[in-house]
């Protein structure tokens, strides 16, 4: 994989892509169902099913968009 | 010509195949608008409007404020439940809390959008829309002969609908016009988080509504008093988190309400995003088209987006209805809804997008001396259009943000 396009790559052209060493998840008593982060996802890894807030593990490039967005705060990053 | 689709419902289990003409997915002023108007337009078309949520209005994630002209385009607000409030003043606080009235008539109304998007959505059904609650689109697939087969689940489990037109109106989250292919995303400085109050027991003038901007009050964006009846708000903000410290939406709302409102009692708490962007490139595609905030068409200067809403559901509505009659729904026939946005109100979008990110690079100091320079004009000439004038010769540094908004 290519450097991230933000320019914060920490992958190297060089060498194969490390695992993302941490993804967003969410804490479903605080989340309330906005929506809010779904259009800032870049990969469009988060969704709602039947209303509760989905982020797809394999997706989700810990890029961190997400996580000062939520109003509630309901977004934290953890080791993947 | 357009031929009756056959009204097929095949029972395979507990799978239920549905054919209709067009599939509205959201319930909200663009979705009832859209079903509404498409039915008005094909009266012979199957019109289908899915709501989530088991009521359509609910729950409220809205400053709840409407222009008066823009809503009335749509309904009579005079004497309406769904009317809340008339607004006839804005009142304007500097980061000092410096107040400025502004004088202007027939300004807007604070809205009940419950009853709102209920009464818009009854409207809808009866000009013969079906109104589906309860019915989440849970993912959409193109058939070889066009159509959109939709994934639909609810409390009777899942079903299929078949459908020649889909209209995205699914807010902010914008399914639909990411599975139909269209760029939903947005750029996190484009994206206001808001958090509100409903706010009872506080002294304000019922009649007006307060803006408050500042950097350390709602940075990127700004708080509102909007009220409900004397006494009673919707008391919110909206921040672009990028330029804030590291707390959320509801935190900044908790401190400004402690300090411009203590005695007053925080009940019900609302949260959500508002896209203040440029609506998105492309609007349609093969057999979808999206509007209102799926689309990103709210004003990105006021943040304002229900009227919008209204407007690009009713050309979607319209054009869908005459694709399916022409029997014609392909991208290029459905190229003509934003055509039609853009030029309505697309446009001028681009030019307040610019006029919002030259107004970003304006600093407290210069909100707290236009204050004054606006005070200094007598209280019953103060309209907007004179504080811009007089502002313009007072603090040039606006000459290129005005410039901004013509180039």
């Amino acid at each position: 994989m290519l450097d991230a396009p933000d320019g914060g790559g920490y992958r190297s052209r060089m060498r194969p892509a490390p695992a993302f060493p941490e993804i967003a998840v969410v804490d479903l008593q605080v989340c309330d169902r906005c929506g809010l982060c779904l259009p800032l996802c870049p990969p469009e890894a988060i969704h709602l099913d039947l209303t509760d807030l989905v982020v797809d593990r394999t997706a989700c490039t810990g890029c961190r968009k997400c996580i000062a967005p939520c109003p509630v705060g309901a977004l934290t990053m953890v080791a993947a | 010509m357009h031929s009756p689709l056959p009204r097929r419902r095949a029972h395979d289990g507990r799978r239920v195949t549905h054919d209709t003409d067009v599939l509205v997915i959201g319930a909200g002023p663009a979705g009832a608008v859209a079903a509404w108007e498409a039915k008005r337009a094909a009266p012979e078309l199957e019109v289908v409007l899915l709501e989530r949520d088991p009521r359509v209005g609910t729950p409220v994630r809205c400053a709840e404020g409407v222009g008066d002209a823009g809503v009335r385009e749509f309904a009579d607000p005079d004497g309406a439940a769904w009317a809340a409030r008339k607004i006839t003043r804005v009142v304007f606080i500097a980061p000092d809390d410096t107040e400025v009235k502004v004088a202007e008539r027939d300004v807007g109304w604070i809205l009940d959008r419950t009853r709102f998007d209920a009464f818009l959505a009854d409207r809808a059904v009866a000009v013969g829309a079906e109104l589906r609650v309860s019915t989440e689109a849970a993912g959409m697939t193109c058939e070889p002969d066009g159509r959109w087969r939709v994934r639909l689940r609810g409390a009777g489990g899942e079903a299929t609908c078949r459908a020649r037109v889909v209209i995205g109106t699914d807010g902010v989250e914008a399914m639909v016009g990411r599975w139909a292919g269209l760029e939903t995303r947005v750029p996190a400085r484009d994206m206001e988080s808001c958090a509100q109050y409903l706010v009872e027991g506080i002294d304000f003038d019922p009649d007006a509504i307060y803006l408050q901007f500042g950097a350390g009050i709602a940075p990127g964006g700004y708080a509102w008093l909007f009220p409900k009846s004397p006494g009673v708000a919707n008391v919110g903000l909206g921040l672009v988190a990028l330029k804030a410290d590291a707390r959320n939406a509801r935190q900044y709302l908790d401190a400004w309400i402690a300090r411009r409102y203590p005695g007053g009692a925080k009940t019900a708490c609302t949260v959500g995003g508002v896209i203040v962007h440029t609506t998105i490139r492309q609007t349609y595609t093969d057999g979808v088209v999206v509007a209102g905030d799926a689309a990103h068409m709210i004003n990105p200067l006021s943040g304002g987006g229900i009227v919008n809403a209204m407007k690009a559901g009713r050309l979607a509505g319209c054009v869908a209805a005459a694709a399916v009659r022409a029997g014609d729904t392909s991208a290029s026939r459905l190229s003509a809804y934003h055509a039609e946005w853009m030029a309505l109100l697309g446009d001028d979008h681009l030019k307040y997008y610019r006029l919002k990110r030259a107004l970003e690079d304006l600093d407290d100091q210069f909100f707290n001396s236009l204050a004054r320079t606006a005070n200094a004009i007598p209280s019953g000439k103060r309209t907007l259009g004179r504080i811009f004038a007089h502002a313009l010769v007072r603090h040039p540094q606006l000459i290129p943000v005005a410039a901004r908004f013509f180039i």
